[in-house]
């Protein structure tokens, strides 16, 4: 691990700063990948900026139309939140499935969403409900956020700041988990906002995607009855040793009907 | 001030310490001016060295020393050899071994080979250090599967040794096992993979070793399991030294499982380059390098054929294994796939004649040693996964025909065509109150619940039958202070299961004093002068014995002594609840007083000094002991995905006496978890290349709290072993044994309205979801003749 200097702000604006101080900074949010990736040495930034101490990053509000979350809020804090647990239970439910306790307890909204990993949860709750990601410079549209593996619409140095979800009609997360890594093997977010019925899948695809003909079945017929037939392409899946292309294709219906038969359990129980 | 007796479930003395962080681990040791090695480690699975340059990691700020393996040579040092007991071929002749340095010498045979040792002021630095070393490998064709390793044109890893095959051992009555099969009603087939796997003890392998010269003695802290025999080697194998030369200490040791048992080269690099250096060397492993470096277990492939009557009655069993050993002999690598799974094959069955053939290979892999049963749960899988195999082609009942078969208490003591002496035990009773505990006949309906939900109910019992292995001596030293405190050195060892407990346990209940007092060692070379460590489930058997035999040379010596105090004839003395009590006046003096006595010159006779109750006892082992017992799973695998779930498991073990059941259950409890990691989710992958895919925790499945499930554990305690004086059987490995099949044949079970009969492990949920799609499509000797 190369030395780096180690900076914690209290504000957005002081992190933007020490950013553009450094020639080669990184933000720190809870630090579940980069803290790995720099003590193996595939990351030598010259300097990390610790957002733990900025206040305006943390929190939950809601409204009677939007769940707004702070991209400091952990995983743990999310799964616990009233708020959320009301709002939109599926992403209480999503963030109480990441990973392990420790995962949770250090792991963050805008940590995970900045990463993009494509077996990461978050991502498909951000895209299948339309969440908008908004950031120190702009607000972006769930659709336009996650560009491919690894990669979103961020700018050097633009820093995530909240995301706001829309209280969806309906909504549930299903995962296969790896038996290792708990990473999503498929996971998909099924949600119906607006009327409007989007699905989203990670962990089975080189980054979260929209599964259009599923979206067509559900928006006639929001039942798992109505996926039944929709193969899903294994052309553009990955495969490794825990799950081929072919396997995955085969988990995402299992869980898009899971899914599905979950969000209208949930309108049950409400 | 407690008083304690054996059976007791007294709670972990060492436990406080471990859980608030006093614990002693390797890295917790800090010598004066330590150095801190780094190795570096090949990158080809099988490749030429054809030059090493280091002078850029030399000419590095705080580098000391850099170490490859042209220095190691030209120092004249030794390789390590295996040890393992089993060393001829079916036609009598020695099996291959190559030498196996401290350092690559020419050639890399597995990714992670130590090609050379970096010593630095600080571990960052040496670790940068070795990006600087150019190493200029040439490529060579690698094999990764034992199999295809035996195959004619297979990649040849030792120029001597032709065909890769190390050893071609047999055991058993091969022509009696053929007559038996040509007259058998069924002959049923099955090959079988038992995976790849490796411990993952929480503690990394480690060590800090200095080096005196004024008395020209080395003093070496090791994360190993074994002090006195890796001290051995290392002294009288690597570098041609009195033993005596070599202090060698385990401090606590977080995890061991056979993975610590092996000379590692590590250790003897560190020394070497603490004299060469002056000053003391540190080494620590971390977990990457670990999964590289620390040997793995398993990966056999066997071919297993039961012969039965048409009534279902067992008439041979006979195992043809192949085993990886990896590119080199480990410790006592060769072992396992032959005298280690031959011994306990058809477990506790009634087989009036066995036959075993076992061949070890060398692949460009890192090298194979014992893991938590090396051998006993690899055959009980064989035994058991043949006779549930057999069941299902010939519709019989999987609980009637290990019922109708098992050995029945009146057969024993019994010799098996495996050389086995199967002493004692109630294999009928213990089946019975497993099936019992688990009542498989109430499960009907949540069976349903569980269909309607679209997954499936599976149950399966399996009975195991294993021994004890390890060294055959064990030492155990009493000495007494003035202030009360006794102190017990054993040479067996701990690394987590609880010795500092149980072996107090032992000696406070024998000698009638406070538990509190004994003060518990191991693991110094100069505190016992022998000790076989941590392996075989030996600790009771051998620690435990040496405690209880010392202890009673403790009893002895002091009945002199309390004679005297009592104005009594020893020989009018007994012992019993920790006084000695004059059978003619009645009067009586507690171990404790006499004790005091030993320290207190106006008690003492003039013949007699304090610490006059000392004493050193050794052990030796007359015949291995044979643990054995029964378990049981229930499972819901989801046919959808392949995922399964436990939802029970029930053990009833017989390893004759038990000291502390609390101890056992952890035992019992932590191989029984293993034993799921293996079945459901551990698995070593390598490349065709040889390179590691599972190299870390993100793709090395461990198994975790939530699934595992709670287990029932009771003990048979009616048939404790007259092999040794406490009649115990050792527990540590059992749980490893027994929970292969069990796991394994209630999730077929589940799987039966599909077709399914056999997975190989682990049965991963995609492999699962595959055989439910494939309707049960599986050829049973697929592994081997198709393959060769």
């Amino acid at each position: 691990m190369q030395d780096f200097e180690y900076q914690k702000p209290k504000t957005v604006t002081e992190a933007g700063d020490a950013f553009n101080a450094q020639s080669d900074g990184s933000f720190l949010a809870g630090g579940q990948t980069l803290i790995p990736v720099l003590k193996q040495g595939l990351a030598m930034p010259s300097g990390l900026i610790d957002l733990a101490g900025i206040e305006d990053l943390q929190g939950i509000t809601a409204t009677e139309s939007t769940l707004t979350v702070g991209a400091m809020t952990t995983h743990a804090r999310v799964a616990a939140s009233p708020e959320v647990q009301k709002a939109i239970p599926a992403l209480a439910g999503l963030a109480g499935g990441i990973g392990d306790p420790q995962v949770r307890n250090r792991g963050t909204l805008g940590g995970s969403l900045a990463n993009n990993d494509p077996s990461a949860d978050y991502p498909a709750a951000v895209l299948a409900l339309s969440a908008v990601v908004v950031t120190d410079k702009r607000r972006i549209p769930a659709d336009g956020f996650f560009t491919g593996m690894f990669e979103t619409a961020l700018d050097e140095g633009e820093l995530i700041t909240d995301v706001e979800f829309p209280v969806a009609e309906r909504a549930a997360y299903a995962k296969f988990p790896n038996p290792a890594s708990r990473y999503a093997v498929a996971g998909v977010f099924v949600a119906r906002v607006d009327g409007a019925v989007r699905v989203a899948v990670t962990g089975a695809g080189p980054g979260v995607f929209r599964a259009a003909e599923m979206e067509a079945a559900l928006d006639k017929d929001f039942q798992a009855d109505a996926l039944e037939g929709i193969a899903v392409s294994e052309a553009d899946l990955i495969a490794d040793i825990h799950a081929s292309a072919g396997y995955r294709a085969h988990l995402i219906g299992v869980m898009a009907g899971r899914a599905v038969d979950a969000a209208n359990a949930n309108v049950g129980a409400a | 001030m407690t008083d304690v007796t054996i059976g007791q479930p007294v709670r972990r003395s060492e436990d406080e310490r471990f859980l608030t962080g006093r614990g002693r681990y390797i890295d917790d040791i800090n010598l004066e001016g330590q150095a801190r090695a780094v190795v570096l480690r090949s990158v080809y699975a099988h490749a030429c060295i054809k030059n090493i340059d280091a002078s850029g990691a030399l000419a590095m700020e705080g580098v000391l020393l850099v170490v490859t393996g042209e220095d190691w040579i030209a120092e004249g040092f030794g390789p390590m050899p295996t040890k393992t007991a089993i060393r001829k071929n079916r036609d009598g002749s020695e099996l291959s071994e190559p030498p196996r340095h401290c350092l690559a010498i020419g050639r890399v045979r597995y990714v992670g080979e130590p090609v050379a040792l970096v010593v630095a002021e600080t571990d960052p630095i040496a670790r940068d250090a070795l990006d600087l070393i150019d190493v200029d490998y040439e490529s060579l064709d690698a094999v990764t599967d034992a199999v295809e390793a035996l195959a004619p044109d297979a990649p040849q890893l030792w120029d001597d040794i032709p065909g890769n095959l190390c050893i071609d051992f047999e055991l058993g009555d091969r022509e009696g096992v053929e007559k038996a099969f040509a007259e058998a009603d069924h002959v049923i087939t099955l090959d079988l993979e038992n995976n790849r796997v490796t411990a993952v003890p929480i503690e990394p392998r480690g060590c800090v070793g200095s080096y005196d010269p004024e008395t020209d003695t080395y003093l070496l802290y090791n994360s190993t399991q074994n002090v006195h025999a890796i001290r051995d080697t290392l002294a009288e194998n690597v570098f041609g030294i009195d033993k005596e030369k070599i202090r060698h200490i385990a401090p606590d040791v977080g995890g061991g499982f056979g993975v610590k048992n092996s000379a590692y080269p590590e250790p003897p690099l560190v020394l070497y380059a603490a004299k060469k250096l002056g000053r003391p060397v540190k080494w620590i492993n971390n977990r990457s390098e670990s999964f590289l470096s620390d040997t793995h277990g398993r990966d056999q492939i066997s071919k297993v054929e039961l012969a039965l009557d048409g009534d279902g009655t067992f008439r041979a069993l006979r195992t043809d294994t192949i085993g990886n050993l990896g590119a080199y002999c480990a410790t006592i690598g060769p072992f396992t796939p032959t005298g280690g799974s031959a011994r306990t094959q058809g477990g506790p069955y009634d087989f009036p004649v066995m036959y075993y053939r076992g061949r070890a290979v060398f692949i460009n892999t890192g090298p194979m040693d014992p893991y938590r049963g090396a051998g006993r749960p690899e055959a009980t899988f064989q035994t058991e996964r043949i006779i549930e195999y057999a069941a299902r082609q010939l519709g019989l009942d999987p609980i009637e025909i290990r019922r109708k078969n098992l050995m029945r208490p009146e057969k024993l003591p019994h010799k098996t065509s495996m050389g086995l002496n199967i002493d004692c035990g109630d294999f009928p009773k213990v089946f019975e109150r497993t099936l019992k505990l688990a009542d498989p006949g109430s499960f009907a309906e949540r069976a349903e619940q569980i269909k309607t939900a679209g997954r499936r109910f599976g149950f399966a019992i399996a009975p195991y039958l294993e021994c004890t292995g390890g060294g055959p001596k064990e030492f155990a030293g009493v000495a007494f202070g003035a202030d009360g405190t006794v102190s017990l050195s054993v040479g067996s060892q701990s690394t987590g299961m609880g010795h500092e407990t149980s072996m107090a346990q032992l000696l406070a209940a024998r000698l009638g004093i406070p538990f509190e007092r004994v003060e518990y060692h191991q693991a110094d070379t100069d505190k016992t002068p022998i000790g076989g460590g941590h392996g075989g489930s030996r600790g009771m058997e051998l620690g435990g014995n040496a405690v209880a035999q010392a202890a009673g040379e403790v009893i002895e010596k002091a009945s002199g002594l309390a004679a005297h105090l009592l104005q009594s004839k020893a020989a009018d003395l007994t012992f019993e609840g920790g006084s000695f009590k004059d059978s003619g006046s009645g009067a009586s003096v507690s171990m404790v007083e006499v004790i005091e006595a030993s320290f207190d010159s106006e008690r003492l006779p003039d013949d007699l000094e304090p610490g006059c109750l000392d004493t050193g006892s050794t052990f030796e082992r007359g015949e291995i002991s044979i643990p054995n017992g029964c378990h049981a799973a229930a499972v819901e695998v989801d046919p959808k995905t392949g995922a399964i779930l436990l939802l029970g498991y029930w053990v009833v073990d017989d390893f004759g006496t038990i000291i502390n059941p609390l101890l056992a259950d952890g035992q019992v409890m932590g191989g029984v978890a293993q034993g799921i990691g293996q079945v459901l989710t551990e698995n070593i992958v390598f490349d065709d290349s040889g390179q590691l895919i599972t190299g870390s925790l993100m793709d090395y499945g461990l198994p975790r709290a939530d699934g595992v499930p709670d287990m029932v554990i009771e003990y048979y305690e009616g048939a404790p072993t007259k092999k040794n004086p406490l009649g115990v059987k050792g527990a540590g490995e059992a749980g490893c044994v027994g929970s292969l099949p069990a796991v394994v044949n209630a999730v077929l079970d589940a799987l039966k309205e599909f077709g399914v009969v056999h997975i190989d492990i682990p049965l991963t949920s995609e492999k699962v979801w595959r055989a439910v799609q494939d309707q049960g499509a599986h050829d049973p000797k697929g592994l081997i003749e198709g393959a060769l």
